[in-house]
């Protein structure tokens, strides 16, 4: 899950204000410090942008999405409330819900069917930082907590979040009855819960 | 609303906690789970032990680099806003991407289009709290273009909100409000004719439920002043019923 990682150096905007945690950082970008949100958005535009193309599966709506998130924090940066989680929990959250939205203005019939490899044929972005190489590691035990759950607990995971579907939705799809829809999302968030925690619990 | 026997009680919604974290639950159903959170401890916790895992699920995607251009423009139209603005100062209106699809925004999953769902007493799910609903007349203090008061219809049990107006600008003045749900925010949206318009103040409230919130913009031609629990960042169109409404 997401841990405590404070950045080394390199890769940010500004090297003094690249030191400060993301908590510190917004104390600055609360008083419209344009230059700390830009180590904010360095720290979490890779994240967000995936995201936004795993949700949208296309390059410019996901760009779209993820500017339209953006300019939605800048905006909205006085209602951060350190006490409610991370602010990579708020950035995600809010790239998150746009980019479920832009599928559904755009009737996007294929959503949450994006297939990895698809995604992947897409240079990945090198990895320059300690940061990033923790979050790349993050990432890839988040997948492969998914991964191994059992297929129709995944499935059900990946159609509610990244495909936005409500569980009748999704019900309807997989021609499943409602209650099993949900306890599998139950089944399958619980063990993965105690996948990812099994290293450490650092999340907040 | 559910007539199943026990509707409202901890069976009801044992199986709603992951649903609701993945954002999987219809409107109607979110509602009545969100309702169902205030006074369940067990599902709370329940929510609480689910939502770290939802919270790292944007990583389960593959990690790639955003463009470079993405960066040039984001930080451009920043710097364009950031020349001494006060923090929830109204902000120009949301610039290229958002304004490019907003005439084709489709509803979310359900509700919010017909123009009487803004009654307070229509919100089925929530009726048992609508029976608290203090229906406050308008109290006017001075008349004209000066400061004046208006009580307004707030939805919890308790809580009391009212709009004060002096000049073109307005704010909401809130108190015993219940916390905003999980990953939601509390929105104003502001009704001239037609559907209700989204503004950017989005707020949460106290440890005591209380807040005071300036409404964006200048409130001539308002109608109503409504709040609603959207998802964080706030929503172009309501996704939810609203809690507090305040009728001029």
């Amino acid at each position: 899950m997401f841990k405590s990682v404070r950045p080394t150096g390199g890769g940010s905007a500004s090297e003094p204000l690249g030191a400060l945690a993301d908590e510190e950082l917004m104390q600055l970008v609360y008083r419209g410090a344009a230059h700390a949100f830009e180590v904010i958005y360095d720290r979490h535009a890779e994240a967000a942008f995936s995201l936004a193309l795993r949700i949208c599966g296309q390059g410019a709506l996901a760009e779209d999405v993820t500017q339209e998130a953006f300019l939605s924090l800048w905006r909205s940066r006085a209602r951060y409330d350190r006490g409610r989680g991370s602010v990579r929990s708020w950035v995600l959250g809010i790239v998150h819900n746009r980019a479920i939205d832009a599928v559904r203005r755009r009737g996007v019939r294929d959503r949450g069917a994006v297939r990895d490899e698809d995604v992947e044929a897409q240079l990945p972005a090198p990895e320059r930082t300690d940061l990033e190489v923790a979050r790349r590691e993050e990432a890839r035990e988040v997948r492969d907590a998914l991964e191994q759950l059992p297929q129709e607990q995944s499935r059900v995971i990946e159609l509610a979040y990244f495909g936005g579907l409500t569980h009748v939705e999704i019900a309807s799809v997989l021609d499943t009855p409602v209650g099993t829809v949900k306890g599998r999302m139950r089944l399958g968030l619980a063990k993965m819960r105690s996948t990812l925690a099994h290293p450490a619990e650092a999340m907040r | 609303m559910s007539t199943r026997p026990g509707a409202g009680g901890h069976d009801t919604f044992s199986e709603d906690a992951a649903a609701y974290v993945l954002g999987a639950l219809a409107d109607d159903e979110h509602g009545r789970f969100a309702a169902h959170l205030q006074g369940c401890a067990a599902c709370r916790e329940e929510v609480a032990r689910l939502q770290v895992v939802v919270d790292a699920l944007p990583l389960a995607a593959p990690q790639l680099g955003a463009p470079p251009e993405l960066k040039r423009r984001i930080m451009g139209a920043v710097a364009g806003q950031a020349t001494g603005q006060a923090p929830g100062d109204a902000a120009p209106r949301e610039p290229a991407a958002a304004s490019r699809h907003a005439g084709s925004r489709a509803p979310r999953r359900s509700g919010w289009r017909s123009p009487r769902r803004w009654a307070l007493g229509g919100v089925g799910a929530l009726a048992a709290v609508a029976a608290a609903l203090a229906l406050v007349s308008l109290a006017t203090s001075g008349g004209g273009a000066g400061p004046r008061v208006v009580r307004a219809q707030v939805l919890a049990r308790g809580a009391s909100a009212s709009l004060r107006i002096n000049g073109g600008r307005a704010e909401l003045v809130l108190d015993g409000m219940p916390q905003v749900p999980p990953r939601r925010t509390y929105q104003v949206w502001v009704q001239r004719r037609g559907a209700p318009q989204p503004t950017d103040a989005l707020f949460s409230v106290s440890s005591s439920g209380g807040a005071t919130v300036a409404v964006p913009g200048n409130i001539a031609g308002v109608s109503a002043v409504l709040v609603t629990a959207e998802p964080l960042g706030g929503s172009r169109t309501p996704t939810s019923s609203p809690v507090i409404v305040a009728r001029l």
